[in-house]
């Protein structure tokens, strides 16, 4: 048996195959390599992004609180009905209205509580409206926290917002955004938006003062009024004049307020 | 096979674009989502890690998914890889951010849960895309030569 000898045209065919199979494997070794290239870019921008997330995410709990009013009271609600109620009415620590109005309302109330939210958005305006914007009623605000830990973070963000004449500024944005009871829902990140979205509020002030002795005695001292007035559930209200004051719940409020006024 | 990639990724953003979206409604409407399993979303949304640099988690969220739709209408690898980037992006943080319910703040919000996952699909797919898209484009413009 012989070997048939390629003639100069089948070496010249093989010759091209074999440079065209030489330059299909480079071709594909390149397309491997660009690929290759190319997602080790991709993955790695995209890491460097997520880092820089993290990065900013990690540090930037504490300082979102610095953000302007403006820019984070759009995220707060009741941000405009709480300006609405309690614009033009001077505030002074604890007090809304008139330091020289001849009726007090004393309420007693956690900012965990939903009654005392559903008072606070309900009856409340129409109170404020008729009693404390005409001069004849002063409302003290006197936080209670015994529901649990939101309670007593709430409630001291609201004390220290007092030490800037702000206290109902606080308790009403506080009522408008609370969560469920004891749902961690007063984190520093939601109290902090709050605080923010009152006009004229130092928020770095505020959460300064809230672990502060002043804070806490006053928190202290809340409590012991209650207790002097035998006070057992939120919201309770002492209605009256000078301290001849008279508890009520939030039903039997308006009449009160009606006769100690005496209209 | 690509084509059925890049249609799988737009489902799956648009999917994701109505979660986050509802997300976003939730944090500025000031209300708590709608949790029935597990009662954790409302601690998880007014928690720290709702918000990098003052912009909340859902908006950036929203913007990612919105972002990966558009890029895979662009055809060819800049719209590819484009997709592929953002998609490793949100699925990159999506797991910090998931890291950070379970161990940080301990409450599962399944909203958010949900959303890492399609992210992590959508940089699966998208990345897979990408990967067999290139080879393919540039061995046919060889022959082609």
């Amino acid at each position: 048996m012989t070997t048939a000898t390629p003639t100069k045209k089948e070496r010249r065919d093989q010759a091209r195959q074999e440079r065209i199979a030489r330059e299909q494997a480079e071709a594909a070794r390149t397309a491997r390599r660009r690929r290759f290239t190319r997602l080790g870019a991709v993955l790695g921008a995209a890491a460097v992004v997520v880092v820089i997330l993290v990065a900013v995410s990690s540090s930037g709990g504490g300082s979102t609180a610095s953000t302007s009013s403006s820019a984070s009271s759009s995220a707060v609600a009741g941000t405009q009905a709480s300006r609405s109620l309690l614009n033009g009415i001077p505030q002074k620590g604890l007090t809304l209205g008139n330091a020289n109005a001849p009726v007090r309302v004393l309420e007693f109330a956690d900012l965990q509580c939903p009654f005392c939210r559903d008072y606070t958005t309900g009856v409340m305006p129409g109170l404020v409206q008729k009693y404390v914007r005409t001069g004849k009623v002063r409302m003290e605000f006197h936080a209670l926290a015994f529901i649990g830990p939101d309670s007593v973070r709430a409630a001291r963000v609201a004390e220290a917002a007092g030490r800037q004449d702000k206290l109902w500024n606080v308790t009403e944005l506080a009522y408008h955004n609370q969560g469920k009871e004891n749902s961690g829902w007063a984190t520093d990140a939601t109290l902090k938006r709050i605080t923010g979205a009152v006009p004229g509020l130092d928020t770095n002030k505020v959460f300064a003062a809230r672990d502060g002795a002043g804070v806490t005695n006053a928190l202290k001292a809340a409590g012991a009024l209650a207790t002097a007035h035998k006070v057992n559930e939120t919201p309770t209200f002492l209605v009256g004049r000078g301290n001849d004051l008279k508890a009520t719940d939030a039903a039997g409020l308006t009449a009160a307020i009606k006769a100690a006024v005496g209209s | 096979m690509s084509d059925r990639l890049r249609l799988a990724a737009m489902v799956i953003s648009a999917v994701g674009i109505a979660i986050a979206g509802y997300l976003t409604y939730v944090h500025y409407a000031g209300i708590s989502p709608v949790c029935e399993i597990a009662h954790g979303c409302e601690k998880v949304q007014t928690s720290e890690w709702s918000e990098v640099a003052g912009i909340p988690v859902a908006v950036l969220g929203l913007l990612g998914y919105a972002g990966i739709l558009a890029a895979l209408f662009v055809p060819g690898e800049t719209g590819a890889t484009a997709a592929a980037g953002m998609a490793l992006v949100g699925a990159g943080f999506s797991a910090y951010l998931t890291y950070r319910e379970v161990f940080t703040i301990e409450a599962i919000c399944i909203w958010c849960v949900a959303s890492a996952i399609l992210m992590t699909v959508l940089a699966i797919l998208t990345v897979v895309r990408l990967a067999r898209q290139s080879p393919a484009a540039l061995s046919t413009a060889r022959a082609a030569r």
